[in-house]
């Protein structure tokens, strides 16, 4: 994680999924940085949003890539600010649906919570 | 209509004038160094001059290859009056090119050598590398490192957003491969068939290993010169009407709410504007295809068919003939440059059973721009 990312991951240990916002304009940014791309300000406010997103995309990789095994990776976007497209895990024993809702799993990973994705039900 | 009032005065004003390969291999036993040194004395050769008359270098890179800097006093090329070490990999591919082109036009150099060279197999797995830069850490993490596993993730979208199917990427990696039967420099030779596509291995869906383009050894130079000097040289002038680079978004940052278009989309108004030319006007595309779907975008974003209708307008067989070397897919990958060589090819009219008949004018494009967010392309015609 980078210093601009930060307090976001450190927002995710704490079990909370947060937005960061533009303090000037209100424009979400999404990975966590220091301007804002809109308004060119650089304040921001963090909003704790509900854990729930749709999936827009999905890849089942059939064997490892960069250490971590085979598996289905989903891109979400958040319920709360859809220009918010975040990747996850898939934990489901069953493919993604395109559109479904889903709703974020907090998992402790190698050296950090990680933010990953199941069915609503 | 207007656009074409915007013509560049860089139009036309600089050409290829020579085109240099090594062999392509899974090894080449050599170093990045030797594969330089190689393939920009053979494309010297093919233009009829020699190291002597080099005042510029320029490649681009990631870390995995060798300086101009290091290239030159190999060569004993000392003291060139212009070089470029760009940083980056496919999406600036072409952007080399672009900025030799003004290298020239503005008199800092007069011939200058593009080359690119690559232990892309034996020593720096390209389809390895991970993502790197800030977005990485919100990537890397969840198993999504490789650059096969992002274009992956695009070519779903698509699928799910206008129902391209896999056989449109079947198709194309077929039809490159019936291209790269008639090229002897192909590493790729055996005929495939959608049948062989279909019980091809998946590597991430729905990528399976015929969508993937082959990691290569070896390297390609170019020799960019004035188009006033090509008159007095020995080849065919291929001359560059137009070369342009840009932006576009990552895949995620900027709020980028519909990653099906890339930044060529962008790039091609411009692109197009600059030589006075339109997609109707490409007799032979080599569009940068790491992965079969990069082609099909690519020929949505360049304006040969529709957004969304890449699948159909693949499946229907209709357009310019798409990377008659075989491309990364069945050539082999030298990260762009070999697009451009093939181009220079086709338009001398050189591509002995693959030759495109009567073949004016080329569009050779970089990666659309998903990986780094910029692209870079440029349009050759015939001198």
């Amino acid at each position: 994680m980078d210093r601009d990312s930060r307090e976001w991951w450190e927002r995710v240990a704490g079990g909370e999924l947060a937005v960061q916002e533009c303090a000037a304009c209100g424009t979400p940014r999404f990975p966590a940085r220091a301007f804002c791309p809109a308004c060119r300000t650089e304040g921001w406010r963090w909003r704790a949003v509900e854990p729930v997103a749709e999936v827009e995309s999905w890849i089942v990789s059939h064997r490892a890539f960069g250490g971590a095994g085979p598996g289905t990776v989903v891109r979400v976007r958040l319920a709360a600010a859809r220009e918010c497209a975040m990747y996850g895990r898939w934990l489901a024993g069953r493919e993604p649906r395109a559109g479904e809702l889903v709703r974020a799993i907090f998992s402790q990973g190698a050296d950090r919570t990680l933010v990953d994705w199941a069915p609503m039900e | 209509m207007a656009k074409r009032l915007l013509v560049s005065p860089l139009r036309d004003r600089a050409a290829i004038a020579g085109v240099g390969y090594t062999e392509f291999s899974k090894d080449s036993g050599v170093s990045t160094l030797t594969l330089a040194c190689r393939a920009v004395l053979a494309a010297l050769e093919d233009a009829g001059l020699t190291a002597g008359d080099v005042d510029g270098l320029a490649t681009h890179r990631v870390g995995d290859s060798v300086a101009p800097g290091v290239v030159g006093p190999a060569l004993g090329i000392h003291d060139p009056s212009w070089h470029l070490d760009q940083f980056g990999g496919g999406s600036v591919s072409h952007a080399v090119v672009a900025q030799a082109v003004l290298a020239v036009a503005a008199g800092m150099a007069e011939t200058v050598v593009c080359y690119r060279a690559i232990n892309a197999r034996s020593e720096f797995r390209m389809g390895q590398a991970a993502s790197a830069g800030p977005e990485a850490q919100y990537q890397v993490p969840y198993g999504l490192a490789a650059p096969l596993q992002h274009f992956a993730m695009e070519a779903r979208l698509h699928m799910l957003k206008y129902g391209t199917k896999e056989e449109h990427f079947g198709q194309i990696a077929v039809r490159q491969r019936a291209f790269a039967v008639k090229n002897p420099r192909a590493r790729m030779r055996t005929p495939i068939t959608l049948d062989d596509y279909r019980a091809s291995p998946w590597i991430a869906e729905p990528f399976r290993l015929l969508d993937c383009c082959l990691e290569t050894d070896g390297a390609c130079a170019l020799v960019v010169t004035t188009a006033e000097r090509t008159a007095s040289l020995r080849r065919t002038p291929v001359l560059i009407s137009a070369a342009a680079w840009g932006g576009g978004a990552s895949f995620l940052s900027g709020g980028h709410m519909d990653t099906t278009e890339t930044a060529a989309a962008r790039l091609a108004p411009r692109l197009y504007g600059m030589a006075g030319l339109g997609p109707a006007d490409v007799d032979v595309a080599q569009l940068y295809d790491c992965f079969t779907y990069s082609v099909l975008v690519q020929l949505e974003d360049y304006g040969f068919c529709a957004k969304g209708e890449g699948g159909p307008y693949v499946a229907s067989g209709e357009g310019p003939p798409v990377n008659t070397h075989g491309g990364f897919l069945s050539e082999g990958y030298v990260h762009g440059i070999n697009h451009i060589a093939e181009a220079v090819s086709q338009l001398r009219g050189e591509a002995g059973d693959r030759q495109v008949a009567g073949a004016e004018v080329a569009l050779s494009t970089a990666q659309p721009g998903y990986v780094l967010p910029a692209t870079s392309a440029l349009i050759l015609r015939r001198g």
